[in-house]
């Protein structure tokens, strides 16, 4: 009995002490977001005490969902530094200003591994926490299953990178910052008009909501545009691994420009390089999804190949030319020692957004800024550009178009900025 | 046993049973936001993961056989209910739900859940359960991703149908997927399931039909030149568990009002998968129905609350750190429970009522017994 308790008691401390190292190891690659969290929490702490004192009158907390954990991870993580930021330079600024108090914000976070049962219980603990602001989910398919929460429970949730079109459109307290996937598609399918294409391709994904969905938005568009879809060709999954016979066919019926709505965790080691290899040497055209290819480059691979291979994305920190992009760059720059990404500029922009609506309205109650987001008149000006909301809740607003491209001699593709893209 | 300790017994799980179910409809009436936004949908949550373990305790624990698909199954049912109901909702049979027609569909979508998913059931097992052991696992294994595939590529109802973005909205709004304030409403039918498909369980591992797959389990040969037909014994199991398994499906579409096919994988983050059921079968006890169910309830609340528990945030920063990954803490758990109860939490032993006023003997015995490997025997 005596050994067996011992056993136990040194597994438990193997366990644990696993788990600190894991918990400390994972939040070193982004050094300065413990420190970061931990300020925040001080400063919202802080806020406490000086509304004793009498400096802000109090704190709205805003709630946050997002995978924090799991294989999706980095999706969360990134929009909770967003989160993060904006909260801390808020606060620094003086806070939000409701009528004629100020007020300090202050964020809950909750894990919800990627999963949708995850989620739900998040969504319902943050409510049941009296917390009428949310922002969440990262994924599409997280987002879908507490869209009707809100919108019975009357919470406003805003998602900083939900895409999925459907999101939205019949639920009238959801909102959020980034584009929607018929956008990139429409999106795309103008660059490939602009740029004198005419017979282009498509290799997608039937199985999945949002690679079909950009499909469909590609298509429609192609054909107001005049341009011909000479080649259309589905793979089983997401995680394919072999599309030579895809490109192949793309050869042979000639088309200059491909359209490949794809992740990036497959686009790196076997989309591109195989594309190339069977003879397509016209252009590889993604979507957000293929942001982030750069981490998935086998080593030793040719890296010729990724040339001509570019992508429609929500914002770049080069085409940044706003003071409140630039200045979101750089100070995102000073607190985490890396430069920001899709998610976190997106995060970011959930808070600038509903500090906008609730300082406008003067109330932070969930129906007061449900109704200040629905006027879509307003403009907000925040990292990612300049928009208002369509009367969906979605932002109207401009994409960019960017690339790789590798010069003979480098050790690595750069990613490149091409141009910025709008819709006539 | 005495046949006036038997009937003792019966009265008494009759007892408890009703008081349960009218706890329940007492609870649902009650009303407020704790009880709509926690508890309710902790318990709707509970019921589901209950039915999922016990019906893979019939093939695992007491057919002996491992099945690491048991999740496809559920997917079956949760697809095939969603649709019902929403092809019942267009065809103008209900408006709102609630009335007699929406309980009627309910009833019909449950069933067809379950129907359908037993005869997918059928047809894996004929073929599947020619094998033993790690081959069996492969296939069962395969089909549940291959269910995955089918549902993802399906026009009607994979990605494209249901899942894409609107999944949530349209059950909502029509089908079977209820809103907080409607499962507070319909908590009645959640636990009512529970009741009937464990009391369907437990008399069927209690009759001949339990007996000779518990023969089975314990010795194949032994038990076919005894007479029995292992083939058949074993189909039929397999079928009844899947039939079961649809039902939570339904119970799950009902609950989570959008459907994503990710949730029945063989691995994903939340609890409910392929992997984590079998988990549950072998913490509550292979061969203990009520093991299963102490052991869905016990895991569910360990991941519920380390997630959303207030407790949580009164632990030391250490134990904190531990919790931000969940994963860790149900394997520490895991480790913890084969150590002390290498048979699970309930071992082949039922939990009974009537045996409470026997328990500090029976701990008292397993403390003196060293290491605790010999069993105490129940009332069996």
């Amino acid at each position: 009995m005596k050994k067996k308790l011992l056993s136990l008691l040194l597994a438990m401390c193997f366990a644990f002490s696993l788990a600190a190292c894991g918990s400390s190891d994972s939040t070193s690659g982004t050094s300065d977001s413990d420190t970061s969290t931990a300020t925040a929490a001080e400063t919202s702490a802080a806020a406490e005490e000086d509304s004793a004192s009498g400096a802000v009158d109090g704190t709205i907390t805003l709630g946050m969902i997002g995978p924090m954990t799991g294989s999706l991870a980095v999706y969360g993580t990134h929009v909770a530094n967003g989160v993060n930021l904006a909260i801390e330079q808020i606060n620094a600024a003086g806070g939000v200003t409701v009528g004629d108090e100020t007020y300090e914000l202050a964020v809950e976070s909750k894990d919800d591994q990627g999963d949708s049962t995850e989620c739900l219980n998040a969504m319902n603990a943050l409510i049941s926490d009296g917390i009428e602001l949310v922002i969440g989910s990262a994924t599409s398919g997280c987002t879908s299953s507490i869209t009707s929460v809100a919108n019975s429970e009357g919470v406003v949730l805003v998602t900083p990178s939900g895409t999925a079109d459907a999101l939205t459109t019949e639920m009238d307290y959801v909102f959020r910052t980034c584009f929607k996937d018929s956008f990139q598609g429409e999106l795309a399918a103008q660059y490939a008009a602009d740029e004198g294409y005419t017979k282009v391709g498509i290799v997608y994904c039937s199985a999945d909501t949002y690679s079909a969905g950009l499909r469909d938005a590609f298509t429609a568009a192609a054909g107001e545009l005049g341009l011909e879809i000479v080649a259309e060709e589905s793979v089983a999954t997401m995680t394919e691994v072999d599309y030579t016979n895809q490109f192949t066919k793309m050869v042979e019926a000639g088309a200059e420009l491909v359209f490949v709505p794809f992740y990036y965790d497959v686009t790196g080691p076997y989309l591109v390089p195989q594309a190339r290899s069977v003879g397509f040497d016209g252009i590889l055209l993604g979507a957000d999804g293929v942001d982030n290819t750069e981490t998935t480059i086998p080593d030793g691979a040719d890296l010729s190949v990724y040339n001509d291979f570019l992508f429609v994305n929500h914002y770049s920190t080069e085409l940044a030319t706003s003071d409140i992009s630039i200045s979101f760059v750089e100070s995102y720059e000073e607190s985490y020692g890396e430069t920001p990404n899709n998610f976190d500029a997106l995060g970011y922009d959930a808070v600038l957004v509903l500090k906008q609506a609730i300082e406008s309205c003067g109330a932070f109650d969930a129906d007061s800024v449900q109704a200040a987001l629905a006027d879509t008149s307003v403009v907000y000006e925040v990292s990612t550009g300049t928009f208002s909301f369509d009367d969906t809740g979605t932002p109207i607003k401009t994409g960019v178009l960017m690339g790789y491209s590798y010069t003979e001699g480098d050790d690595a593709v750069t990613k490149i900025a091409v141009t910025t893209l709008s819709l006539d | 046993m005495k046949k006036s300790e038997t009937r003792t017994r019966y009265l008494v799980n009759f007892i408890a049973v009703v008081l349960l179910f009218v706890l329940s409809v007492v609870m649902s009436n009650a009303g407020g936001d704790t009880l709509k936004l926690k508890v309710v949908p902790s318990i709707w949550q509970c019921c589901y993961l209950i039915i999922m373990a016990a019906s893979l305790n019939l093939v695992l624990g007491f057919l002996g056989q491992l099945s690491l698909g048991h999740c496809g199954f559920m997917a079956v049912g949760a697809y095939t209910a969603a649709l019902l109901s929403l092809a019942f909702q267009r065809a103008g049979f209900y408006d709102e739900k609630s009335g007699p027609a929406f309980l009627l569909v309910l009833l019909l979508s449950t069933l067809a859940a379950g129907v359908l998913a037993a005869l997918m059931g059928l047809l894996v097992g004929i073929p599947a359960l020619r094998l033993k052991g790690d081959y069996l696992a492969i296939i069962t294994l395969g089909f549940g991703m291959i269910i995955v595939n089918v549902i993802n590529n399906l026009p009607f109802c994979g990605q494209q149908g249901l899942g894409q973005g609107s999944a949530s909205s349209a059950l909502y709004a029509t089908g079977l997927g209820f809103s907080n304030d409607e499962k507070v409403q319909y908590l009645w039918v959640a636990v009512l399931v529970v009741l009937l498909c464990m009391t369907a369980m437990l008399l069927f591992v209690r009759s001949k039909y339990g007996r000779a797959i518990r023969a089975i389990r314990d010795n194949e040969i032994a038990a076919s030149t005894s007479g029995i037909n292992v083939s058949y014994y074993k189909v039929l199991t397999f079928t009844i568990s899947a039939f079961f398994a649809g039902v939570t499906g339904a119970l799950y579409s009902c609950c989570n009002a959008a459907l994503a096919t990710t949730s029945f994988a063989f691995t994903n983050g939340s609890i409910l998968n392929s992997v984590f059921i079998v988990v549950m079968v072998v913490v509550g006890g292979m061969g203990s129905m009520t093991g299963s169910v102490i052991a869905a309830v016990t895991l569910f609340l360990l991941n519920y609350t380390i997630k959303n528990g207030a407790w949580v945030s009164t632990l030391p920063a250490f134990l904190q750190n531990v919790f931000t990954y969940p994963m860790l803490v149900y394997s520490i758990v895991l480790i913890i429970v084969i150590l002390f109860r290498p048979r699970g939490i309930m071992g082949s032993r039922e939990f009974a009522l009537c045996d409470v006023p026997k328990w500090p003997g029976m701990i008292k015995a397993w403390f003196s017994s060293r290491s605790g490997e010999k069993e105490v025997v129940g009332h069996e």
